[in-house]
């Protein structure tokens, strides 16, 4: 067993931006983990541009965004343990296996930034063949990007979140054909300029108010899938299905590990530190609430940095009360409020599961405290600011949504 | 960019052996049946052939099912299921350590949800003591939730079966196959039974492949049982697939039951169970639902969502969490309940059709009931009582990643190393295709479904077969 200061579990952007600003601030009893073997996270397969403005002031392709982010932690001496995969955390110790056996570390701080990943067919209780080329956007950024294959020649893409851009990028690199997107909603599932794009600029039918009904085939092969509009059922051939978004954490550990699991978020309970309910644990980057860009959770992670840095240096002892949400909402955080902590001037961000028209209301001990009128995008953040309420130990908050 | 057809990603097996050898034994299918046979006449020293359409064993019926050793408690009495099951579970009993398999006695409570359902448990706890199940408790409702402190308060009652276990159902078979080769048996995959004459001295199957010659065919063909039937003359049962829908519930909810919950069965099926698997999940189902098609196992949507919503009534905190995976099983069921297992001597056929359940439990002690049946001396084979081992990949015992050495763990999910992997592409009884390797390493089946790891999984694989070739 080895007793180390910091521990941060995941080298993607979150976690390595927290692991080189914790180096500035001198912290050198640190080590990130991560599972894959090199370092950079989800970007290390997002082929396209779009990444590093922000950060780099760059516009740099997310294989290239995840060499320089690796490199820098590398260069300014943070200690990068590959091929390391969490397995278990008990009475504070991680478990890790690793290639050259178990290993277990004692960390007084540990950050989790474990990422996110979608959801793929299974948990969407779709009808239908089973095939190895029913995939998600991830997989196919896999096969094209890291490992070079082709595994089919002409796919539908399922759902229009930005994720499904980059699945029409990845398809295109890898010479996939794109026969159609295909939305349940009444309109995409983004901003409408990418609709456009795609319908005029890629010439892929974009197909909004289609249901997919059944994939058909057999023998493990796709032929086809049938989808459903107000007009009837068509079928639409094809060898492949994408899945794409619904971006879910990658927090089956913490929910393993932890007695009080945040399930509206699919993540722990966390404050406006970033700091969870047990002691010495923070949760930083997409593992909090599903996919936003890697931009928000480099500065997510320095944020969370200084929050650790602070909690070392003023051994803060917080007193955290919980915040919970309808099932309207599709993920909030912080979840938690400390009322100790010197940062009042925070905001709860959240999203709603569905385009809806109605008013975000909060609840202090059931009464009604804060309302705010929104006609919301699920792809937009709505903030529910908390420096006017006057808040106590043992109150109890709720997020409600009510439609109009 | 290469292209690649995951469905074609192994390539097709052929067999070793001469095209005029004529074996004392051909089974037909290899399915769990088809393997635990197959083991127990290359033990017993007849020269056998275990004939497969598809290029990997387990392509069928026994892919899908809910892994549990089950005890016979419920088996209709005095029946061959009933007398195969409980033989079964003592020979599973005996190999299992010699062939490291896993084995976890999480005990069974077959719970009643009302009033009606109450009143039958006394006629099956008297139906378990008859069939010899000794080890049965009645449960009030207040011992049930002390023993499952997260089940529905709805629960009124409950038997609990002492003997009900889980065990891994791909590794199992793998075993039987690996012993009957150790033992000398061949192998013939991608071999699909077309036809077949007896020429007086012996039988000639005409295959997709080579004809193969036998003295004596055991048809284990479960799904397509009836069709090879026919290739003796006459037909004495019908298939009708018996279509089992399954939710699998990510390892998050793996600790939310103790015991198998299995429902009161009914007349036709033993109806929804809610089991943890050697996987590390819990499992939910199957449906039971009659179909024509022998190949047809998608999953339909309403039905899933079925599933789910009688989970959630029986255990309301498996909600919270995610569905791993859904799939669906056939069932080779026939006009008839009972096992439809036969000899006509005078064709030299002996047929084992219609296991449509408990064939993971009862198929060790089918195949020796197959065995006496045949009613021949063979010199024992040498080598019948060397050890052969197979890798474990369930839950209950150390996995390969806890070893060190074992390059990288590929499958994040299911914790699948790249060693693993590698293996399993390898050899006489190497995967046949994505499913082979999926049901001997568990890649690709954890909750992300190769979002990880499909595409790197291809590459390893593609890399060892060309390597090899």
């Amino acid at each position: 067993m080895n007793n180390i200061q910091i521990a941060i579990i995941g080298a993607g952007p979150a976690g390595l931006s927290a692991a080189l600003e914790l180096k500035k601030l001198g912290y050198d009893d640190l080590l990130v983990f991560d599972r894959e073997d090199e370092a950079g996270g989800t970007p290390r397969h997002c082929g396209h541009l779009g990444f590093g403005m922000f950060e780099f002031k760059r516009v740099l392709s997310g294989p290239d965004y995840a060499k320089k982010l690796a490199k820098l932690a590398i260069d300014s001496g943070v200690n990068i343990k590959l091929k390391s995969t969490l397995t278990k955390v008990e009475n504070g110790v991680l478990t890790f296996s690793t290639p050259e056996g178990i290993k277990q570390y004692k960390p007084t701080y540990t950050l989790f930034a474990l990422g996110a990943r979608e959801t793929p067919r299974p948990d969407r209780l779709v009808s239908g063949t089973r095939s190895p080329n029913i995939i998600t956007t991830g997989a196919l950024q896999r096969f094209a990007y890291l490992q070079k294959i082709k595994p089919f020649e002409r796919a539908v893409i399922v759902g229009s979140e930005i994720v499904s851009f980059s699945a029409i990028m990845s398809a295109k690199h890898a010479g996939i054909k794109i026969e159609a997107i295909i939305e349940e909603k009444d309109e995409i599932d983004s901003f409408c300029i990418i609709k456009y794009m795609v319908k005029y600029l890629l010439k892929i039918p974009v197909l909004t108010n289609t249901k997919l009904k059944n994939i058909n085939g057999e023998d493990k092969k796709v032929t086809s899938v049938s989808v459903s509009t107000d007009e009837g059922e068509r079928e639409i051939p094809c060898d492949g299905v994408i899945f794409t978004g619904q971006f879910t954490p990658e927090s089956s550990i913490m929910q393993k590990s932890f007695d009080d699991f945040n399930f509206s978020n699919n993540s722990l309970y966390i404050s406006q530190n970033f700091q969870a309910k047990d002691d010495g644990f923070f949760v930083a980057g997409n593992v909090l609430r599903g996919a936003l860009a890697a931009f928000k959770c480099y500065f997510e992670g320095k944020k969370v940095a200084k929050n650790i840095h602070d909690f070392i240096r003023f051994k803060h002892q917080p007193e955290l009360i919980k915040i919970e949400a309808d099932e309207n909402i599709s993920w909030y955080y912080p979840s938690m409020i400390d009322l100790k902590s010197p940062t009042k001037q925070h905001l709860t961000a959240l999203r709603l599961k569905r385009r809806a028209k109605g008013a975000i209301k909060v609840l202090l001990n059931g009464r009604m405290i804060y309302k705010k009128n929104i006609h919301a995008f699920p792809f937009m953040s709505i903030n529910i600011p908390w420096k006017d309420i006057e808040l106590k130990p043992k109150d109890e908050i709720k997020l409600e949504f009510v439609s109009s | 960019m290469e292209s690649i057809n995951l469905n074609h990603l192994f390539p097709t097996k052929t067999s070793n052996f001469a095209k005029d050898e004529i074996f004392d034994v051909a089974v037909v299918g290899a399915g769990v049946v088809g393997c635990a046979v197959f083991k127990e006449f290359c033990e017993q020293g007849a020269k056998t052939v275990l004939v497969e359409k598809a290029n990997d064993i387990l392509d069928g019926a026994s892919k899908g099912n809910s892994a549990i050793l089950h005890t016979g408690f419920d088996a209709p009495p005095d029946t061959l299921e009933h007398k195969c099951v409980q033989r079964g579970y003592e020979e599973y009993m005996k190999i299992k350590d010699d062939y490291n398999l896993p084995f976890l006695n999480t005990k069974a409570l077959v719970v009643a949800w009302n009033d009606e359902q109450l009143g039958k448990l006394d006629a099956i706890l008297q139906k378990g003591l008859g069939n010899g199940v000794k080890e049965l408790d009645l449960l009030t409702h207040e011992q049930i939730m002390r023993k499952e402190p997260n089940l529905s308060l709805d629960a009124k009652g409950a038997i609990l079966v002492h003997g009900e276990s889980l065990i891994d159902p791909w590794s199992a078979p793998l075993a039987y196959v690996k012993k009957g080769i150790n033992c000398g048996g061949k192998i013939a995959f991608s071999h699909e039974v077309k036809d077949g004459h007896h020429n007086g001295k012996y039988w000639e199957l005409q295959t997709s492949q080579k004809p193969i010659n036998a003295k004596v065919i055991i048809n284990a063909a479960g799904l397509y049982g009836d069709i090879v039937d026919k290739i003796k003359g006459t037909q004495d049962f019908k298939i009708i697939p018996r279509k089992g829908q399954f939710v699998i519930f990510d390892e998050t909810a793996y600790n939310l039951i103790n015991s198998i919950i299995l429902p009161v069965p009914t007349k036709r099926t033993k109806g929804v169970v809610i089991t943890k698997t050697a996987f590390g999940n819990i499992l939910v189902g199957p449906t039971a639902e009659d179909q024509e098609s022998r190949t047809d196992s998608q999953t339909v949507k309403e039905t899933l969502e079925d599933l789910k919503t009688k989970a959630f009534h029986m255990l309301p905190a498996l909600k919270n969490h995610k569905v791993t995976a859904t799939f669906a099983g056939l069932r080779p069921a026939s006009d008839e309940t009972y096992y439809r297992v036969s000899i006509n001597d005078e064709k030299n056929w002996i047929t084992a059709g219609g296991i449509r359940s408990t064939g993971l439990t009862s198929s060790l002690g089918l195949a020796k009931h197959i065995f006496e049946l045949h009613n021949t001396r063979y010199e024992k084979n040498p080598k019948a009582d060397e050890k052969v081992t197979v890798p474990n990949i369930s839950e209950f015992a150390p996995r390969d990643n806890q070893k060190e050495g074992y390059g990288k763990i590929v499958c994040h999910c299911e914790c699948v190393t790249e060693r693993e992997i590698k293996n399993a592409c390898h050899g006489e009884l190497g995967a046949g295709n994505i499913g082979g390797l999926k049901r001997r390493t568990r890649a690709m089946m954890g909750r992300c479904q190769g979002f990880n790891c499909e595409a790197a999984v291809t590459q390893i694989c593609k890399n060892e077969v060309k390597n090899h070739e």
